[in-house]
């Protein structure tokens, strides 16, 4: 068989990608074939050392080397193909991708079917527009992570983490047992933006102050970094003047947010959800562009890889199914975003299979009503916008719903209370 | 320390600099060029909206000044130049948005003026006509005056390119040089540098934010430079097709120009505000780049704050108002024979290929003898850049070296082979590597590459990765290994 006429093409080969690949293969796709930068499987799981991946998929506490290898294992053993080292440049609405590697140069393929499993990306300094000089020593947290467990170097001794998103709070762990001095993890929210276990595990176990409503107002030194300015901010999230204070410091992290990375979606025309990042899928992860499928941090960014490859088994799947010409089901209701709902994928479902839902909120509220027009309604104690909402809905619930629609909303419990 | 004679020296490797040096490489004159900073272009040549005036946009100068006068007499010179330098000059045209009758009357006169220098291509636009050049800006616009003319380039590349050129003919360079004094003898100055000295009979001062500072050092006070910070802003490639031209619209105070241009890279650039700050504090201010995308958005109102990659700022040198504050400095001391003092300010691109042969005018004048060299040649290859590559090329090109097919940089699509050609040409930074390559300047801004790229300089240059620095000197990247901080600890 050639690369270039794969039954499910895969782009990349982190926890979505081997996922998706293998699902695939079981559900029948003859020829899978998975395309991947590096020079391995695993996408970013080689630097998260950490521990607390796998509670859930394989209920064992594993380290996300350990809990790559467990795919990496599979693929092989199921005989995908892949192609290491190599990029994709681009794909076509019409399913044709062109990669380059430097052993076959540059190659074109047609795969019957695509799923798109790149990833995300970190927001970086430029984005954030943080103010000051452009001295080295700052890095997005994924960088430093990088830099210190896989090629074995710590960028500073000083440091200070702008952002509490989790790879911010576990590199402020890992960096504290390498010796340095993390002064402080600085977040703008009045709440951590990762999640509550890597807060109590990363910072406070270790001491690390966390300065809620605060953020990096001013960047110092002209070579190497020298100090950050930080300062609290009011409710519009601006500095308030006269609580500024200057920070001594080496290295500053960035742990901002992630983004999907979808540069290759948008030339395949495949559609995005600005509230996402990332594609408009239905419940079968098919994008608009027919044959095109997308799973994992692509399509949103999840707290857990277990959810991630979970979510790419979906699209695995459904792209073997695509290729054996299976009928998927395609009557769409249309998930609606009621009260402090940021965003729900999928965006569309059917109401003939099981589903679940994802879905994350945009301010933190406590004891609340999570309801799904009227076939769900469960409290909850806490909503977080770190902390996604799975909310799993059965055929037999989906039956209920009346109209080609259904809203998701959180109803506090004033609300309640009232109507 | 090491001694070196020479007949000239050129103080600074920005484009002004740059563009000297390969002027110069046409005679048989033994030339030095000096750059304190690691790489050439890193000063006010990089910090550049990239925009090479090239007609209308000029007519905004005045006439009398010697500044529009260089700018205009560049115009034909700037397009071989690249062509021969192998730079990508684009030309795109500019829309002066037009709002109101006041605004319309403006540049009716700025139109008037073009008849009568003989520009040609300049028009008025209607508002249809505007609406299908650029459906994407604002509605406020009811018109433009379109200017055919102006282009882009990457101001750094056409830099290296000058550089390039110049050392293919003869010129010799050094980097991470500083000029600290200046003594005068007889018939020569005795420049004492941080690394070496070197005797030389004419100085071409272009050391661009420091040309008053090193004229201070042969007592040569001719002329006073006020700095002006202005600010850019870099957006995502993704807004690329969202405008065709360089749009210009009348700025709503002063100090402030507001401009939305595609880059050769294919991304948008917008800017520019301007204050007084202290010179070679380069810091972008929060409260600045807020106007300046505030501004940016008058112009395209669907722009996102999210879609803003990068940011900086730099410096234009503006003289007093006794010369002119839009003045230049072209010219030789009158104090200090075969001392030769250059600073455009801005634009300083556009004006170098005039610049650099008035330069090398006022040095005949001063007493430098200048014999054609015959073996000149104005011709540079650029190196590949694999991404505008077509496919067949690319190909032939990872066949010749499987290094141009492992890509590196994602964002730009930047490969291994683009990488080590460029430390090969000189880079030895990752700032280096960046604006020689783009390694590192797309939308993740090196969050993907950097530890990749330090790699490879590393590999190259066979040095530690704890040696790679970002921009030369004290930019450090990576300060300890592994487990160092632990020691004695355990």
């Amino acid at each position: 068989m050639k690369y270039s006429d794969a039954d499910v093409a895969v782009i990349g080969s982190g926890p979505a990608g081997m996922a998706a690949a293998i699902r695939a293969k079981e559900e029948g796709a003859e020829h899978v074939l998975i395309l991947e930068r590096q020079e391995q499987l695993g996408g970013l799981l080689h630097q998260c050392v950490h521990n607390g991946f796998g509670l859930f998929y394989f209920g064992q506490d594993l380290t996300g080397p350990e809990y790559g290898h467990r795919f990496a294992e599979k693929v092989r053993d199921l005989g995908i193909r892949m192609l290491l080292e190599t990029m994709v440049t681009r794909i076509s609405p019409d399913r044709q991708i062109t990669a380059v590697n430097n052993r076959e140069g540059v190659l074109c393929l047609t795969p019957k079917s695509i799923v798109l499993a790149m990833g995300c990306r970190e927001r970086s300094r430029g984005q954030l527009n943080v103010p000051g000089t452009r001295p080295a020593g700052i890095f997005t947290a994924g960088t430093a992570q990088r830099f210190v467990n896989v090629e074995g170097w710590i960028p500073g001794k000083k440091i200070v983490v702008l952002g509490s998103g989790d790879i911010g709070m576990i590199m402020a762990r890992r960096l504290t047992i390498e010796g340095a001095d993390v002064k402080a993890v600085v977040e703008i929210l009045p709440y951590a933006g990762g999640l509550t276990r890597n807060e109590v595990q990363c910072l406070h176990d270790f001491n690390i102050p966390l300065l809620l409503e605060h953020t990096v107002t001013e960047i110092h030194g002209q070579q190497r970094l020298e100090a950050v300015t930080i300062a609290k901010v009011n409710k519009d999230k601006k500095p308030v003047n006269g609580t500024e204070q200057m920070i001594e410091c080496d290295t500053l992290l960035l742990s901002v947010g992630l983004i999907p990375e979808n540069e290759l979606s948008r030339m395949a025309g495949v559609a995005l959800d600005p509230l996402t990042g990332g594609p408009v899928v239905d419940q079968w992860r098919e994008t608009n562009v027919s044959g095109i499928f997308a799973g994992g941090n692509v399509v949103h960014v999840h707290d857990l890889v277990d959810d991630v490859s979970w979510e790419a088994e979906i699209a695995g799947s459904s792209a073997a199914r695509f290729v054996k010409k299976e009928e998927m089901e395609k009557e769409k209701k249309i998930l609606k975003l009621g009260r402090n709902i940021r965003y729900v994928v999928p965006q569309t479902i059917s109401a003939q299979h099981d589903v679940t839902l994802y879905a994350r909120v945009r301010d933190m509220e406590e004891h609340v009503t999570l309801k799904v027009g009227d076939i769900v309604s469960k409290s909850l104690r806490v909503v977080k916008p770190g902390e996604m909402l799975k909310i799993d809905l059965s055929r037999s619930q989906l039956k209920q719903l009346k109209d080609d629609a259904a809203e998701l909303s959180i109803e506090s419990a004033k609300r309640r209370q009232n109507g | 320390m090491a001694q070196m004679e020479t007949e000239v020296l050129i103080i600074g490797g920005g484009v002004l600099g740059a563009a000297v040096a390969r002027e110069l490489s046409r005679y048989k004159v033994d030339t030095i060029l000096v750059e304190k900073e690691t790489d050439f272009g890193w000063g006010s040549t990089k910090t550049n909206m990239c925009i090479v005036c090239q007609g209308g946009d000029t007519l905004e100068f005045r006439p009398e000044y010697h500044r529009s006068k260089l700018v205009w007499d560049s115009i034909p010179l700037m397009e071989p130049l690249c062509q021969e330098l192998d730079v990508t000059f684009k030309k795109v045209g500019e829309l002066a948005l037009i709002r109101n009758n006041e605004e319309l009357s403006k540049f009716q006169k700025l139109m008037s003026r073009a008849e009568k220098l003989g520009l040609a291509g300049h028009q008025f636009i209607d508002q249809d006509t505007l609406r299908q050049m650029e459906p994407n800006i604002t509605r406020a616009a009811i018109g433009a005056l379109y200017d055919p003319h102006i282009a882009i380039v990457d101001p750094v590349r056409l830099t290296i390119g000058l550089m390039e050129n110049a050392v293919q003919n003869g010129v010799k360079v050094m980097r991470e040089t500083e000029v600290l004094r200046i003594s005068r003898e007889a018939n020569q100055f005795e420049v004492e540098m941080n690394r070496s000295s070197v005797k030389c009979r004419f100085i071409v001062n272009a050391a661009g934010t420091s040309v008053d500072k090193i004229a201070r050092l042969v007592n040569s006070n001719d002329f006073v430079l006020y700095p002006i910070r202005g600010y850019v802003g870099i957006l995502d490639k993704n807004l690329g097709g969202l405008i065709k031209h360089e749009i210009h619209m009348r700025p709503e105070a002063p100090g402030q120009m507001n401009i939305l241009t595609p880059s050769v890279h294919g991304n948008l650039f917008f800017g520019t505000i301007m204050q007084p700050a202290m010179r070679g504090d380069c810091s972008v201010k929060g409260r600045i780049a807020e106007i300046g995308f505030q501004n940016a958005r008058k112009i395209v109102p669907d722009l996102s704050e999210k879609d803003i990659i990068h940011s900086f700022a730099g410096f234009l040198m503006f003289r007093n108002w006794e010369v002119g504050w839009h003045e230049c400095v072209v010219q030789a001391s009158q104090k200090v024979p075969r001392f030769i003092s250059i600073c455009i300010g801005y634009p300083g691109v556009s004006a170098a290929p005039a610049a650099a042969r008035e330069v090398t005018e006022l040095l005949r004048r001063e007493g430098l003898k200048l014999v054609i060299d015959e073996s000149f040649s104005p011709f540079r290859k650029a190196p590949p850049v694999f991404n505008e590559l077509p496919e067949e090329q690319q190909k032939e090109l990872i066949a010749k070296d499987p290094r141009y097919g492992h890509a590196v940089c994602r964002c730009e699509t930047v490969s291994e082979g683009e990488i080590v050609e460029a430390i090969r040409h000189g880079a030895t930074t990752l700032d280096g590597v960046k604006f020689r390559t783009r390694a590192g300047m797309g939308r993740c801004q090196g969050g993907f590459c950097t530890p990749r790229v330090v790699k490879i300089i590393a590999r190259e240059l066979g040095l530690s990765e704890q040696k790679i620095t970002k921009k030369g000197r004290e930019s450090q990247i990576l300060l300890y290994k592994t487990k160092e901080l632990l020691e004695g600890q355990l």
